[in-house]
């Protein structure tokens, strides 16, 4: 294990002859998260990037530093008055893309937005929303389960997060739903990167219009009505209107494009696992810890970014102000300098510690429904559907960038 | 045994409260109520106390005493 970049240049593993010959690009220091090479060897990748390289380089674009372990990802995701978020988390991000709020801004600014926001999505309020959840989920089955197949993203886990999201938090009507997932996954994935834009503006122009709907409506006190009445900033102003738009979409945004994956991979792994499969059948309290450890192994969120506002030395690389840097999660979940064999999927696992939903001020805002939609979900696929597996000579289909996300997975079972 | 949770790491993952629910309790915003503060750990409750702090992603319960 490497601990510095000194130690990664000195290793010879890490030489750019070796790494080019092994992975086709020098991963260390030309590193490219939108390479297909990176979506189709995922996990080799990732663990290479953490034993190996505690810090790497891209080259493309204007570059970025890629910050890979488990405690220096802690510490530079906490450190937001060195490693701020203003400046926005994709790494050459393309002209014309509205900032949002309030993932894109830093504290006092993040703060206020997220003591009014944290509320709507607490424990105790999600938990609210389980019966309809598990509703829904059954609703979805019933669609296929007949049929003893399905093509499981299009039926199931590209639908469901939506629904959840939309029928409990925002309200809006589940029929634009389609819409919406095509414009985030086409505004995230779009090749060339420059295409990205023109699809988040579909997204952004649908909320901003229902926005300024819910603003002419009765009061509901829902998470619209906190977002409607919105802040005053530290300078005394009123957060503008475009700010509160942008909350939607990044609501939006993460509510639909992310829990499909942690979601897809945990089914598919079941379904290759039929021992794992009965072990949760047989004692559904596991599920909840199952659920944890397909959140560490399975991230829909790879890497998001911060930009130095200072010079700063991070595992032995200078940084410069200026400097672009991703905290790359998925890396830092499976660094076996903070747990026993990372790269082991153990359900049973004693303690499970993972950067999935981010560290830092950022956590992830929804991460306590995005727990309540996976545990349910595999309670009622198991209960439904106890015996499933992949369909004969097919395999699941990757998109992968600074987000991962699954585009097809068939399954199969005894009607 | 006694812990510390950090005022300013804690952000609301909830783990610690997962793991050792009669150790760890959530406001209502979901983060732990106690931070900023030292509590003591219920007699029996230690094993729990150790998995909720070290399954928390900003490492903000620190150890204060055996």
């Amino acid at each position: 294990m490497n601990e510095t970049r000194a130690d990664m240049e000195a290793d010879p593993e890490v030489a750019p002859e070796v790494l080019k010959a092994r992975f086709g690009r020098d991963i260390a220091r030309d590193f490219d998260l939108d390479d297909p090479m990176f979506n189709d060897r995922f996990d080799e990748v990732l663990t290479f990037m953490v034993n190996k390289c505690p810090i790497s380089f891209s080259k493309v674009g204007t570059g970025y530093h890629l910050v890979n372990t488990n405690e220096q990802v802690r510490r530079v995701a906490q450190d937001w008055r060195t490693f701020s978020s203003a400046k926005g988390y994709m790494p050459n991000r393309p002209e014309g893309l509205p900032y949002l709020m309030p993932e894109e801004s830093d504290p006092p600014m993040h703060t206020n937005w997220r003591h009014k926001l944290n509320p709507h999505m607490s424990p105790k309020v999600i938990a609210t929303y389980e019966e309809v959840i598990r509703q829904d989920c059954n609703v979805l089955i019933d669609t296929f389960i007949e049929k003893g197949e399905c093509e499981f993203i299009s039926e199931f886990g590209a639908l469901l997060p939506g629904w959840a999201f939309f029928k409990n938090v925002l309200g809006v009507p589940i029929d634009d739903l389609a819409m919406l997932v095509e414009g985030v996954e086409q505004g995230t994935f779009a090749l060339p990167a420059e295409e990205r834009p023109a699809h988040m503006a579909r997204v952004f122009t649908y909320l901003d219009t229902h926005l300024k709907w819910r603003a002419t409506q009765p009061k509901r006190g829902d998470v619209i009505d906190t977002i409607l009445e919105g802040v005053i900033y530290d300078d005394g102003t009123e957060a503008p209107w475009d700010h509160k738009v942008s909350i939607l979409v990044d609501l939006t945004f993460g509510g639909i494009a992310t829990t499909t994956f942690v979601m897809s991979s945990a089914i598919h792994y079941l379904a290759m696992h039929p021992e794992v499969r009965q072990q949760l059948i047989d004692d559904p309290s596991l599920i909840e810890n199952a659920v944890e450890e397909f959140s560490r192994v399975f991230p829909p969120v790879i890497a998001l970014g911060r930009t130095c506002t200072r010079d700063v030395e991070v595992a032995g690389t200078e940084m410069k102000e200026g400097d672009f840097v991703m905290l790359t999660w998925g890396a830092a979940s499976r660094d076996p300098r903070a747990m026993e064999e990372p790269e082991k999927i153990d359900i049973k696992r004693e303690t499970i510690l993972h950067s999935t939903f981010g560290v830092g001020p950022h956590r992830c805002i929804g991460s306590n429904l995005a727990r309540l939609e996976l545990t349910t979900t595999i309670e009622e696929w198991l209960r439904r559907i106890p015996e499933f597996s992949l369909r004969e000579g097919t395999a699941p289909v990757y998109v992968t960038g600074f987000l991962r996300s699954m585009r097809e997975l068939q399954l199969v079972w005894p009607k | 045994m006694r812990v510390k949770i950090d005022g300013e790491h804690c952000t609301g993952h909830g783990r610690c409260a997962k793991y050792a629910p009669n150790v760890f309790i959530l406001d209502d915003d979901g983060y732990n109520a106690d931070r900023g503060n030292e509590i003591d750990v219920p007699e029996g409750e230690e094993e729990n106390a150790k998995r909720g702090m070290k399954s928390c992603p900003e490492r903000a319960i620190t150890l204060v005493a055996e």
